[in-house]
């Protein structure tokens, strides 16, 4: 055990043990049983006093936590990571009806859509030769580490549908995205802090909150938002003039009061409480430890970019907020130090990648903001030998069109509209087998030919990996017993080490 | 929520292992062995045929003419015989065949998972146990599962210990506590007992002085006094309102990407607050909301009512199909009417026929037909008492009106006759101002408009529009002598925004205008031709701010005079010359406007004259061909110039204008039409109904087979009052006496309210799925008194809240624990930690700051700084709300689906994006740093501390009752005394805090936050040390868990 989480662990017990009338044995076993201790014993499913204890798996897992990186709006596959020498021959030129006649597009005209080229160079990368394009430099140079899906597809074809589909495995509102349902599975791992923890860069998203819901598992399991500005979880300061011992002084009469009422009523609930009020104690001072970088090496910080400039014209990009490259990067190293003390899945957040128009210049900016810091994160995690047991993901919610995009007929619009029909993610670590390809798109990218992976067969894989049948991990609600892969589902074995 | 999450954790078990069976998939060589159970056929076989068989054996194809779906169609058997033989599973075709052991070797179902080894062996102990197949409801409706069974007529079971009986839901609880030898728990103190039923009926804590009262109050039926005048209170209607927002998805935007918001949204919350103040009956109360417009003589307030299905999300986010999320939104309208009124899941069967509920898919499309030909529409919905309000305004408003129009009228006749023909005998043609049109002999447009000289002597422009123009204008006439020149800027329907000018508003900006006098033989249009007159002044009846008249002439080609908030009107600018031309007969004018403004800010029509009056610079000057008919007698004039003449001398009456300005002023004041800016979202049936279609899989692309709109078959049958069944018809059904599912529903749905749990613990779900009611008798014979009561609300809430059962202690009773770990029996009250809005509301009103207002708009409490930037591209804005409105209850917080507010979310409030029967309630460490830190909670910690300060003054020259000051906060915060734990920690907390302020006196100032008024707080050193130490004791108070309970 580290030693740091040894010594919190003892400070609590004594607290719980010498404090003013004794906590009750109800209340320091749910404790312990918080801290996994007890977890192997009882072996409990999650119940509402301990609904954060740690569970087992089905199965031995690959990976403990998972980095997830959205990068909202959806990146182009055809200029990333699927290059299509034919839609270069092809430029210009319109699809055949029979191809396009039962697609909707968000904003492509039909009658006058024309095929795009891409403007990027293209190298191969590790044995398995991996075709990355120029725009992601740092990445390539992590390619043996990496699998990519070439043959994903999802069901919807618009934004916060698509955010929903990739999160929780549906397109509507209301069910628990992955990382509440790994939380709900497993528990959480941390002591001091959250299971699920999001951080966004740059803009909102379109979806907000709805992409880290607990949907209708109790809020326990929701991602909670960590800034990187200002206080790292919301109301985590105590108020002005209000010293850490004055805290301290006021949680021991309030758990006296607590404990008191516990005594009378013998309700388990008020020991839960009580619980809640000792971790909330304890994020106090852990959350600011943990985005506090000055522990960090100099070379780490450079590595990142975590002191990177916004570019002179960033802000005319979509991409482009102010402190958008330091924010981008510091959530990367942040992602590290996270996983480091235990929490289980990290959300991270940037938009927009929704390039209709000005693909030549708004996907570079984004590259630039992206490509160091996540290289620097795989990196990073595979020095410390964290890689083995951390996945990390690199998805958007679905891809883009081989077609231009013409709106309103107008020329300056050089970009590609939203295409769920095939598009690329990549994973790495926590089980994954790098260095490989899988799945085939056609000449032009407009639709899988080989491993077509759905959204809900990731999700079964992303399951697997964590020691989870995804059939056997169900909720159940409204009368209905629920998965994160729906109806539907099957893990993809050629991803797995 | 401990209770029913570990029922949730159990049927996950259960259910894990069903999969996890289910999932082998290999076919079992030999029969498997019969289960070792006893068989429940609805729990265990049903269940099993619905979800693999009645596809191919059913209503809608019987293969081998088997039918699994009724009891009669099974027990016939099918072409190859009888499916079962009693008794005898091993010989039974059906084992046979599920099993894959049949001669013909042919294993059912055909396709999909087959049985699995534990299924087949359930069926087999079916058949050996008898094979019992509980008769279909009478063999009428085809189910025979107890929610759609009519309701029994139960009367109230014998007790052995009748006194403990208050009503009858007290005998059916103790009737069945007596069986199982337990005694109920006694009755909770009062203090408990006021907090309890304030927290529950109004959702606010009692005053100390209330409790003060209640305890005090003697008569014997003091509970059941209370009782009444919580229920008259009109936060009565707040805290039952909130609840029924729950069902109605109720928000303030419209969801997905966009997320409008939506500001009438609280118009249809204000409808369910009154509803239910003034008692609705729940079955009038259900029609208005589904049918309000279809009663006859529809109210506004009835349609105000359908804003019920107005609350589904909207997306508007580009290139959405529009079609799509008309389809989601009436699928929604459907699933809810279906969760909120029948208790079903009828969403189950929007794909498929119901795997285990008696719904087929088709079904599902007669209700949505229902709910096909809806139009949003909002419209104008006036408070009552803006109404009223409105009227009385307007009354005074009308009066003074009159009053000033009749002072203008009175002078009109009794003063401005005389004071004309004054005027008339002095005048000379000289001293008025005079405007003879000219005549436009050319006109040249410099951008290629076209130019046309009207036979007014007006000049439109049509034709080419460009972004810039100048406009050359040849005039012919006598000159000599003039003084002015007058532009009139004329509209014209023709004009976008009816002109004057040429832009789609009708604005146009003329940045200069010059006049040269050009000689009787020069080219009028040749470059600078002629002689520049020089130009004194203009002005002009109306001017754009920033864009005068004087701009004209000033020489800028940049500044310029327009007429933005005078568009679509007639306008004249009045230029005067420095000195009277000394023109030549045939001299001619050029007149050049030049309007450089770009955007087509071009005039559109307009006219030139000029004058030769003293001081041209008036207003509404006579036009030049009446002034010979000035001489005449009035009698003699012809009626224009009679019009003319009256209409200049009105215009110079400074008198006139006087009285006629206090009218125009007046006017600006207006009161404002309530139903103009008071609008509810509602909807209207399209005229011509949409066809309704089943969706193959759901797929709004997918249409099948067309659909009447019908009910459920396993409910009692619709009665239609016309032709084609209607929404109005569809409510009335769902209220009718004879339906199963409502009464029951809503009453299960309000007894969860009281105890934390309904006796059907699934409230969502009364299907065969979901857990059977614990006390089957009192549900039926309370939802019959329901009806019989007249569906009244308040009557069901008095029932429930007067009965010994409501009353208990909440207390857990460890020896029962092992028994009845959920308290099924309800051998005591539940403690409920209360809901997101009422951990708002019971912190402000502790604390005093809780501004009591009911209805209205939603508010913008303050919330921690960055949260609002999370939505889209910065589109959601949270202007924090100002004074009283930061300190409404919390239902009033303004509610944006996309980035809620977070306190309520942290606190476990619906997203309200799909209907919420059942809250969860969760535990977390951010609920800890919520109530510790969040600014409005440390607020209320810090008027708390001045409130118990204030409301426990030291007496004259004595000391502080520090004991005294504990007693009284612990009245604010949890109604009742400490006792002497309770007392002695808050005393030793204040001593130690009090210490620590001492040590640190300036940061200790700090802790106090700022007071309402500085003025009124001038506080020592030693003052402010003692009121730091009690904000933290107030502090740790509003933290505890009791703080946040209903006990």
């Amino acid at each position: 055990m580290d030693p740091r989480h040894e010594s919190l662990l003892h400070a609590r017990r004594s607290f719980l043990t010498t404090f003013a009338n004794g906590v009750g044995g109800l209340a320091l076993a749910s404790l312990l049983k918080d801290d996994g201790v007890l977890a192997a014993e009882t072996g409990v499913s999650a119940d509402a006093a301990t609904p954060l204890a740690m569970r087992p798996p089905h199965f031995a897992p690959k990976a403990k936590a998972c980095i997830f990186i959205f990068l909202e709006g959806a990146p182009s596959q055809l200029d990333l990571f699927d290059p299509k020498p034919k839609l270069n021959e092809l430029h210009g030129q319109k699809l055949p009806e029979s191809m396009t006649k039962n697609v909707r597009f968000a904003f492509i005209q039909k009658e006058s859509a024309v095929l795009m080229g891409c403007n990027r160079k293209w190298q191969k990368y590790g044995p398995a030769g991996m075709d990355i394009s120029d725009l992601l430099p740092n990445i390539a140079g992590c390619a043996d580490d990496i699998a990519f899906v070439r043959s994903m597809h999802t069901d919807a074809f618009n934004h916060h549908p698509g955010q929903l589909m990739m999160n929780t495995g549906v397109p509507m509102f209301g069910r628990p995205s992955i990382g509440s349902w790994l939380n709900y599975g497993l528990g959480n791992a941390s002591n001091d802090l959250p299971g699920y923890v999001v951080l966004t860069a740059g803009r909102g998203t379109s979806g907000g909150a709805s992409n880290w819901t607990s949907g209708f598992m109790p809020s326990t399991y929701q991602g909670v938002l960590f800034r990187n500005q200002g206080e790292p979880v919301l109301n985590l300061n105590s108020p002005s003039g209000l010293s850490r011992e004055m805290q301290r002084e006021s949680l021991d009469a309030l758990a006296a009061l607590n404990e008191e009422r516990r005594r009378q009523l013998h309700d388990p609930e008020i020991a839960s409480r009580i619980a809640s009020y000792e971790l909330a104690f304890r994020m106090q001072s852990s959350a600011p430890e943990l985005i506090d970088l000055s522990s960090e090496t100099a070379d780490t910080l450079e590595a990142y970019g975590v002191n990177r400039a916004d570019e002179k014209d960033g802000g005319k990009f979509r991409g482009g907020a102010p402190g958008v490259m330091r924010s981008f990067a510091t959530n990367c190293l942040l992602a590290r130090r996270m996983v480091e003390r235990g929490v289980r899945y990290v959300n991270l957040y940037h938009a927009s990648w929704d390039h209709h128009s000005n693909i030549d210049n708004e996907l570079p900016f984004n590259c630039r903001m992206a490509d160091q810091p996540v290289a620097a994160l795989l990196k990073d995690l595979k020095q410390r030998g964290l890689l083995d047991s951390t996945l990390v993901v690199w998805a958007g919610e679905f891809g883009r069109t081989p077609l231009g995009e013409n709106r309103n007929g107008r020329d300056s619009n050089t970009g590609r509209d939203h295409h769920p029909n095939a598009f690329t993610l990549w994973m790495a670590g926590g089980g994954i087998r790098g260095g490989q390809v899988i799945g085939k798109t056609d000449d032009i990218g407009w639709g899988v030919v080989e491993d077509p992976v759905h959204i809900n067969d990731f999700h079964a894989t992303l399951l697997h990996l964590f020691g989870l049948d995804h059939l056997k991990l169900t909720y159940r609600f409204q009368g209905r017993d629920f998965r994160l892969t729906d109806v539907a589902g099957k893990v993809v074995n050629k991803l797995l080490a | 929520m401990r209770h029913s999450f570990n029922l949730l954790s159990l049927a996950v078990l259960c259910c894990v292992t069903h999969l996890a069976l289910a999932d082998e998939k290999q076919a079992p060589a030999a029969l498997p062995p019969a289960a070792d159970q006893q068989i429940d056929f609805e729990r265990d076989i049903r269940p099993i045929f619905a979800k693999s068989c009645v596809s191919c054996h059913g209503a809608e194809k019987a293969e081998s003419d088997l039918r699994l779906d009724t009891k009669a169609g099974a027990a016939t058997g099918g072409a190859s015989g009888p499916a079962w033989a009693a008794g005898k599973s091993a010989e039974s075709l059906l084992v046979q065949y599920i099993a894959g052991t049949s001669d013909s070797g042919t294993v059912m179902p055909p396709e999909g998972q087959r049985l699995s080894p534990q299924q087949i062996g359930l069926v087999r102990a079916w058949i050996d146990q008898g094979a019992a197949w509980p008769d279909d409801a009478g063999g009428v409706r085809g189910s025979s599962h107890w929610s759609f069974q009519p309701m029994r007529k139960e009367a109230p079971p014998a007790v052995k210990h009748p006194a403990w009986v208050r009503n009858g839901i007290d005998a059916f609880v103790l009737a069945r506590l007596e069986a199982e030898g337990i005694t109920p728990s006694t009755e909770a103190d009062r203090g408990t007992l006021i907090r309890r039923l304030s927290l529950d009926l109004l959702g606010l804590p009692p005053a100390p002085v209330e409790v003060e009262d209640f305890l005090r109050d003697n008569r014997p039926d003091a509970y059941e006094q209370l009782v009444d005048r919580l229920l008259a209170s009109p936060h009565y209607g707040e805290r039952w309102g909130r609840h029924w927002l729950d069902l109605a998805r109720y928000a303030d935007s419209d969801g997905y990407e966009k997320d409008t918001p939506r500001p009438f949204a609280w118009r249809y919350r204000n409808w369910v607050i009154d509803a239910l103040n003034s008692d609705l009956p729940f079955d009038q109360f259900t029609i208005q909301q589904l049918a309000g417009d279809l009663l006859p003589n529809a109210d506004t307030n009835a349609r105000v009512a359908t804003g019920f299905h107005r609350n589904t999300l909207l997306n508007k986010e580009g290139g959405a199909d529009q079609e799509e999320f008309r389809v989601a939104a009436t699928i929604d309208r459907v699933n809810t009417t279906g969760a909120v009124w029948l208790g079903l899941t009828v969403a189950c069967a929007q794909c498929h026929t119901h795997k285990y509920d008696p719904i087929q898919q088709r079904e599902y499309y007669g209700l949505f037909a229902f709910f096909n030909s809806l139009k949003d529409e909002d419209i104008p919905a006036a408070l009552a008492e803006e109404v009223s309000a409105y009227q009385l305004a307007k009354t005074a408003y009308d009066a003074e009106h009159a009053r000033l129009q009749a002072e203008v009228t009175r002078y009109e006749q009794a003063t401005l006759p005389a004071r004309q023909a004054e005027w008339e005998k002095g005048v000379d043609a000289q001293s008025i101002v005079g405007w003879n049109d000219a005549r436009i002999a050319t006109a040249k447009s410099a951008g290629g408009a076209t130019l046309e000289i009207r036979p007014d002597s007006s000049l439109f422009a049509s034709g080419a529009n460009p972004d810039v123009d100048t406009y050359t204008l040849v005039l012919e006439g006598d000159f000599a002598g003039a003084t002015g020149l007058r532009l009139e800027t004329l509209s014209d329907a023709a004009l976008g925004g009816k002109g004057p000018g040429r832009t789609p508003h009708g604005n146009f900006v003329l940045n200069e205008l010059r006049v040269a006098l050009v000689a009787p033989d020069a080219d009028a249009l040749a470059a600078d031709a002629g002689q520049l007159v020089a130009l004194d002044k203009a002005i002009a009846d109306f001017t754009q701010k920033q864009f005068s008249a004087a701009a004209t002439i000033d020489g800028d080609a940049k500044t310029g005079w327009a007429v933005e908030g005078g568009l679509g009107q007639d306008h004249e600018l009045v230029i005067s010359f420095k000195e009277p031309l000394a023109a030549l007969a045939g001299a001619r004018l050029v007149v050049t406007l030049d309007q450089q403004h770009g955007g087509s800010h071009t005039l559109g029509r307009l006219r030139l004259s000029t004058t030769t009056a003293k001081d041209p610079l008036v207003l509404k000057g006579l036009p030049g061909r009446y002034l010979a008919e000035l001489a005449k007698p009035t009698g003699e004039r012809s009626p224009e110039a009679r019009a003319a003449i009256d209409g200049y001398f009105r215009s110079t009456d400074k008198e006139l204008q006087k009285l006629q300005q206090a009218v125009d002023k007046h006017a600006k004041r207006a009161p404002v039409d309530p139903n103009s800016t008071t609008k509810a979202q509602a909807f209207v049936e399209l005229p011509k109904p949409r066809e309704t279609h089943v969706l193959i899989k759901g797929d709004f692309l997918r249409p099948g087979a067309t659909v009447d709109a019908h009910t459920l078959s396993v409910l009692p049958p619709l009665t239609k009052r016309g032709e084609r069944p209607d929404r109005l018809d569809l409510a009335r059904w769902l209220v009718d006496p004879e339906n199963p599912l409502v009464s029951r529903v809503t009453v299960n749905r309000v007894w969860q309210r009281y105890f934390g749990r309904g006796l059907v613990a699934s409230s969502n779900d009364f299907g065969t799925q979901g857990d059977k009611p614990t006390h089957p008798e009192l549900l039926d014979w309370l939802a019959r008194e329901f009806i019989a009561r007249g569906w009244s609300q308040k009557q069901l809430h008095k029932l429930i809240v007067t009965s010994a059962v409501y009353r208990q202690s909440s207390a857990a009773r460890p020896e029962l624990a092992e028994r009845d770990a959920y308290n099924t029996l309800l051998a005591r009250q539940n403690r409920n930690r209360v809901e997101a809005e009422i951990v708002r509301d019971v912190a402000l009103a502790a604390s005093g700051l809780m501004n009591q207002a009911i209805g209205g708009p939603s508010v913008r409490p303050v919330q921690p700084d960055g949260v609002a930037d999370l939505g889209y591209s910065g589109s959601v804005k949270w202007p924090t709300s100002k004074g009283a409105d930061r300190y409404r209850r919390g239902m009033y917080t303004f509610f944006q689906r996309t980035v809620p507010y977070p306190m309520l979310m942290t606190f476990d409030a619906p997203d309200s994006n799909t209907t919420c029967t059942r809250r969860e309630r969760s535990n977390t460490p951010l609920q800890a740093l919520t109530l510790l830190n969040d600014p409005t909670f440390v607020e209320c910690a810090q008027t708390l501390a001045r409130r118990i300060v204030r409301e426990t003054p030291a007496p004259a020259g004595g000391v502080v009752d520090v004991p005294g000051r504990v007693r009284h906060a612990f009245l604010l915060c949890l109604s009742r005394e400490p006792t002497t734990p309770e007392r002695d920690a808050l005393l030793r907390l204040y001593e130690r805090q009090r210490a620590l302020c001492e040590a640190a006196p300036a940061e200790a100032a700090k802790l106090l936050g700022q007071a309402e008024s500085k003025a009124d707080e001038k506080l020592s050193e030693q003052e402010t040390i003692e009121l730091a130490a009690w904000v933290m004791v107030g502090r740790t108070l509003l933290n505890t868990d009791e703080f946040i309970t209903r006990e």
